[in-house]
């Protein structure tokens, strides 16, 4: 379909393409095992939903003296759509990040505390942070495909994981673009840029870029606050349904948002501190604390 | 009623407003005066150069009325015709770039390699790219890519060290060849190679293979049917390989599968049929045409000192292209690492940020050096640490690559920095490396940037004179240099050099048309770059 090679040479990384590549897509299978982060429980992807998939323990984050998460712990249920809603400021994103390291891109962040995927604290020495993103999928605020093909746009991470030798490109492209409601809307371009499609179109893609080479979980980083109310409930429909298959870990400053889709809800305040943790229900209708409460009704915040 | 006119009184001018407007105009007008002086003065700068050089005067009105109706109408008219449909224009761009690309690229082969020999760059060429292509071919067909990746850049520079090591060796071997042959392994070999791999990739395989075993052909039999008439097939390999296959493969291909916009590539064909109908025309009715100093002369014989129109600046010309070719492979892998190194993997905080930051002031600051303190730190190194010859090549190559180094640096940076943090992260979260990221996303991003500021620091360095005196390199040469450690040779010095003629001639003739030689070069290069920047802004 396209003629896109993508270098999957690891010259600098090191070489964690051929480690990966060793395991197979097979859903039935167990993506969880790698190579890269031994894993306690490994059977967890065949467990129900709730089971702890990420937890936090005792985490701290500073940029540089400036303190952006304050002692958080929260443990993240698999399968299940949980939100993290505050004022902005708060540390949402910086919580999110934590969980994939993309925190390790920004230079002056210090992590203290645990962290733990799968029962694996992904801060330890010998843990490669590509490898903890190749099973932890982010969706940004800004919708923001690569300015290649469509097709492109979702081969990327199956050919930078050097996983493109053994499934069917063409045929994972489809069904990752199925699942994020895009196809049938690009099936007959999917050579034409991704910058000609619309801000809604784009985020899907890059929902669809994300599930494509199957992660665990898929963070989601106030996926829908770009864009107009009609695009926001598609990919909140989308979220819905993604949680069946995945952990989706979602931060929004729309409450109503958070109310809708989420299962459980964390509120943040001020100073990087969890609030609140607990069922969505129990969030919006009996909260336990009055700074929350004050939050979620508009009083503050 | 009476609020209603006081709020309408309060639309009306003042006179305060009008003296803001008036004060708004005079801005505008001292602007535009500005910018008027400027464009006028450079105007009458360069038409007096060229004037000078044409000699507007000298040609008959005949003469105008035959190129403008062989020349100027056509092509005005068919540049009309192909504007108004996109699909012929583009076609029509695309013709004129291959046409004039591949013209430019033979001459510039064929006369590099003339003067330093093409057995010894046949000999580099093919243990510089043999080893590479090899590793390449073996990660393609074992799927080991992880580590033939960075092999190929290694073995690349293992063979030319092997070459060098050989060459005493090698060289009289090779040197059995016919010189067409080792044209046709320099410039034949890879054109067909690169023909049969574009034409694999859009049709099959096995076109590739005909493509490749038909250019290969054809070359043979315009070097045999030349040697059977008794001539050195040598340039005319070099044309039809560099030349005549690349146009033939783009018109082709275009007249097959362009159905709408096929009539544009005849763009570039009715400019040179304009051009030879006139100079026929010219000649068969003995019409009295410009006494122009840029004559072939000037292009193709070397200097002579007394007789204007037996001076040529033949030399000048191949050792400005081979000093700055060389500089350009000096200084361009050179200033992009660093410039990646600076963006992508300097430490953002910390000490190692200070650090970072102190070499990127320095670097920005060495950029504004007057290019004379180049040449005396061009002649301390070269010269006088590494114990060069006086002015030659190698030196000449260095000290101006120093001197552009910091452009390059600088350039590159802002173009790796013009791509949005946003690709990055959506990368580094589909799980690529810092490499993949780099290979994948930065680079197409910023290839076209990087681009267009190195010709551009191309362009600034061939038109550098006060280095290249500073480091004692002959102003005026009969011969183009030989190789790397013989004697350079630059066009801005002969320029130099024949200001001081006491020929009004020279001073009024020779000179100017040498500095619209070299005007004309750095136009291209410019025009390389604004092609380059405008084709890719429209891809994305
Ligand atoms: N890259 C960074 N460098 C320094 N400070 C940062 C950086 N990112 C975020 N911060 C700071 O950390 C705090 C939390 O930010 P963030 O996690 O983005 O909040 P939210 O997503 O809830 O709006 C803010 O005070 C912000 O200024
Ligand atoms: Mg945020």
């Amino acid at each position: 379909m396209s003629n896109n090679e993508i270098a999957t040479d690891d010259g600098i990384d090191g070489a964690t393409t051929t480690d990966t590549a060793s395991n197979t897509l097979d859903p039935s299978g167990d993506p969880l095992v790698d190579h890269d982060i031994s894993v306690e429980g490994s059977d967890s992807r065949s467990a129900s939903s709730g089971k702890t998939v990420i937890e936090s323990r005792n985490l701290d984050v500073y940029y540089d003296d400036l303190q952006a998460i304050d002692d958080v712990s929260m443990a993240i249920p698999a399968r299940q759509v949980t939100a993290m809603i505050g004022p902005s400021g708060c540390g949402k994103s910086t919580f999110l990040r934590c969980i994939n390291r993309m925190n390790d891109l920004v230079d002056s962040a210090r992590v203290e505390g645990e962290l733990r995927f799968d029962g694996q604290d992904v801060y330890e020495q010998d843990i490669d942070p590509v490898a903890l993103r190749r099973r932890i999928g982010m969706v940004f605020q800004h919708p923001n495909p690569f300015p290649k093909s469509i097709y492109d746009n979702v081969a990327y991470g199956l050919r930078v994981q050097g996983r493109d030798g053994e499934v069917d490109l063409d045929q994972q492209v489809e069904e990752s673009l199925r699942r994020a409601a895009l196809w049938d809307e690009v099936k007959d371009q999917l050579d034409k840029s991704a910058l000609d499609l619309s801000g809604g179109q784009q985020q899907r893609l890059c929902i669809a870029r994300a599930i494509a080479v199957d992660p665990d979980v898929i963070l989601m980083d106030e996926p829908a606050s770009a864009l107009d109310p009609i695009a926001t409930s598609k990919i909140e429909d989308l979220i819905e349904e993604l949680a069946e298959e995945f952990t989706v870990v979602i931060v929004t400053h729309n409450m109503q948002q958070a109310a809708r889709i989420s299962d459980r809800t964390a509120v943040f305040l001020t100073g990087g501190e969890l609030v609140e943790y607990d069922d969505t229900g129990t969030i919006f209708e009996n909260p336990e604390h009055q700074r929350v409460e004050d939050y979620i009704t508009g009083k503050f915040g | 009623m009476a609020t209603e006119d006081e709020s309408v009184d309060q639309l009306r001018q003042a006179s305060g407003t009008r003296l803001r407007e008036l004060k708004g105009q005079l801005f505008e007008a001292a602007l535009l005066g500005a910018t008027l002086v400027g464009i006028v003065s450079l105007l009458i700068l360069f038409g007096y150069i060229a004037f000078d050089t044409f000699q507007p005067l000298t040609a008959s009105a005949q003469w105008y009325l035959l190129y403008f109706g062989t020349l100027v109408a056509p092509t005005a008219a068919f540049t009309w015709y192909a504007r108004r449909d996109p699909a012929v224009r583009a076609v029509n761009a695309k013709a004129f770039a291959v046409v004039f690309g591949g013209l430019a690229v033979s001459l510039v082969t064929y006369v590099v390699a003339d003067s330093v020999s093409p057995y010894d760059v046949l000999i580099y060429l093919l243990f510089g790219a043999i080893p590479p292509l090899l590793v390449g071919v073996y990660g393609r067909t074992t799927d080991e890519r992880t580590y033939t990746g960075p092999a190929i850049p290694v073995a690349a520079v293992l063979g030319l060290g092997v070459a060098a090591l050989l060459y005493g060796l090698v060289r009289p071997v090779v040197g059995i060849a016919a010189r067409w042959i080792a044209y046709f392994g320099i410039t034949t070999l890879p054109v067909a190679g690169i023909i049969g791999f574009v034409v694999a990739r859009r049709w099959s395989p096995r076109h590739g293979v005909m493509a490749t075993a038909a250019v290969l052909l054809s070359a043979l039999l315009v070097a045999g049917g030349l040697l059977g008439v008794g001539t050195d097939p040598s340039f005319w390999v070099v044309l039809f390989s560099t030349f005549v296959v690349p146009v033939g493969y783009v018109v082709g291909s275009t007249v097959g599968t362009n159905s709408e916009g096929r009539i544009g590539v005849l763009g570039p064909f009715v400019l040179i049929g304009g051009v030879l109908a006139g100079a026929t025309l010219e000649r068969q009715l003995a019409i009295k045409g410009l006494e122009s100093y840029l004559t072939p002369t000037l292009l193709l014989e070397s200097w002579h000192g007394r007789v204007a129109s037996e001076a040529g600046v033949y030399p000048q010309l191949v050792g400005s292209i081979v000093v700055v070719g060389f500089m350009a492979i000096l200084a361009f892998p050179i200033g992009i690492s660093a410039a990646v190194y600076l963006e992508e993997y300097a430490p953002k905080s910390g000490w190692g940020s200070r650090f970072a930051t102190l070499l990127e002031v320095n670097i920005s600051n060495l950029a504004g050096v007057p290019s004379v303190v180049y040449g005396l730190l061009g002649l301390a190194l070269f010269r006088r640490t590494l114990g060069f010859g006086t002015g030659i090549v190698v030196s000449a190559a260095g000290t101006l690559g120093l001197l552009i180094l910091p452009i390059v640096v600088v350039s590159a940076q802002e173009a790796i920095r013009a791509v949005p943090d946003s690709l990055r992260e959506a990368s580094y979260g589909m799980g690529a490396s810092r490499w993949q990221t780099l290979r994948n996303v930065v680079f197409p991003e910023a290839v076209p940037s990087i681009l267009t500021g190195t010709i551009l620091a191309l362009a600034r360095a061939i038109g550098e004179t006060a280095p290249l005196v500073m480091i004692a390199v002959a102003t005026t040469t009969y011969t183009p240099p030989e190789g790397l450690f013989s004697s350079a040779t630059a066009l801005p010095l002969q320029i130099y050099a024949a200001r001081s003629s006491a020929l009004p001639e020279f001073r009024h003739g020779v000179v100017p048309a040498a500095a619209i030689v070299l005007l004309a070069l750095m136009l291209v290069m410019n025009a390389t770059a604004v092609i380059v920047r405008n084709r890719y802004e429209r891809d994305t």
